[in-house]
C-alpha cells in the first residue's frame, strides 16, 4: 500500500502527537525532573536513559491503562523499554 | 456500612465476603508482633483483591507517650503501616485460598515488602479512642510488582488516603 503525501504527513502528524503525549503522561506521573520535550523518541526508560527503575513500572503501566486503555501484561513489559516501544504499543491497540 | 466522601472514592465498592478475622486468625497471616501488630479485626475480606478492618486507639499505647508528651496524635506513618498490613491479609487469605485452605492459615512467611508510599495524604490527627476503619483495593500487577490503594477512616471523616506498591514474595 503506498501513501499519499498528505496521508504520509498526517500519520507522522499523529505520531508525534502521541509520543509528546506519552511524554507528558511520563513526566507528569513519575513526577521527572525533566522537560517533556528534550526526551527523544528513542531514549531508554531505564539505566542511562531516563534512570526510571522497577518500581516506576508498574506506576508507568498504570498510567497507560488509565491514559490509553491499554494494560502492559508481564509478557509485554519489553513495550516499556524505549517511548518509541510504548507508543507502538499504544499505537497497536488504537488501529 | 459504606463510607462516600465528596472527591473521595471509596477504597472498595461494597465489600462481598463478610466475614470476621480476629487478631489471632491475623497473627496466623502476617509476621508482625508487638509492638508492631496494629491490625484489632478484620471484618470483610475478599482473598486476593479487597479488606476492611478496624483498629482501635487507645491512650495505653506506648507509642502516644512519645507522639507527642501532652498532644497525643496516632502517627499517620503507622496509619500507612495499617493499611500495608491489611494488603497483607489480602494476599495471605489468596495464598490459604490458593493452598486449597479456607481463609486463615500460617502463611506469614510469605509476606513480601512495602516497595513504594506514594501520595499519603493525612486528612485529619487521629486521636485516643479513636476507632479508625480501614480499607484497602488491590490494583494493577507488573511483575511481582502490586498496586494497592487504601484508606482509613475516623466516623464520617476520611483521614487517610494513599497508593502503596508491594512485593508478592512465592514460596520461601
Amino acid at each position: 500500500m503506498s501513501l499519499t503525501l498528505e496521508q504520509a504527513r498526517t500519520r507522522a502528524r499523529a505520531r508525534q502527537e502521541l509520543t509528546g503525549e506519552v511524554k507528558r503522561l511520563l513526566v507528569d506521573r513519575l513526577a521527572l525532573d525533566v522537560d517533556p520535550d528534550l526526551i527523544g523518541d528513542d531514549q531508554p526508560l531505564f539505566g542511562r536513559g531516563l534512570e526510571l527503575d522497577s518500581i516506576d513500572t508498574l506506576e508507568l503501566a498504570m498510567a497507560i491503562e488509565e491514559r490509553f486503555g491499554v494494560t502492559i501484561t508481564d509478557d509485554e513489559t519489553e513495550s516499556l523499554l524505549s517511548l518509541n516501544r510504548l507508543a507502538d504499543r499504544v499505537q497497536a491497540n488504537q488501529s | 456500612m459504606s463510607l462516600v466522601v465528596a472527591g473521595v472514592p471509596p477504597a472498595t465498592a461494597p465489600v462481598p465476603t463478610v466475614r470476621s478475622l480476629s487478631a489471632d486468625d491475623i497473627a496466623r497471616l502476617l509476621p508482625h508482633r508487638y509492638p508492631f501488630f496494629l491490625l484489632d479485626r478484620v471484618t470483610a475480606v475478599e482473598p486476593g483483591v479487597s479488606a476492611e478492618a478496624i483498629k482501635n486507639v487507645s491512650a495505653a499505647d506506648p507509642v502516644l507517650a512519645g507522639h507527642f508528651p501532652g498532644r497525643m496524635i496516632y502517627p499517620g506513618v503507622l496509619l500507612v503501616e495499617c493499611v500495608a498490613q491489611l494488603a497483607a491479609v489480602v494476599y495471605g487469605t489468596a495464598a490459604v485460598q490458593a493452598a486449597g485452605g479456607d481463609l486463615v492459615g500460617d502463611v506469614a512467611h510469605r509476606v513480601g515488602y512495602l516497595a513504594e508510599i506514594r501520595q499519603a495524604k493525612f486528612r485529619k490527627p487521629v486521636l485516643p479512642g479513636d476507632q479508625v476503619v480501614l480499607r484497602v483495593q488491590s490494583g494493577a500487577r507488573v511483575g511481582s510488582l502490586i498496586s494497592v490503594s487504601g484508606q482509613a477512616s475516623v466516623d464520617r471523616d476520611v483521614v487517610l488516603t494513599v497508593r502503596l506498591a508491594v512485593t508478592e514474595r512465592g514460596e520461601q
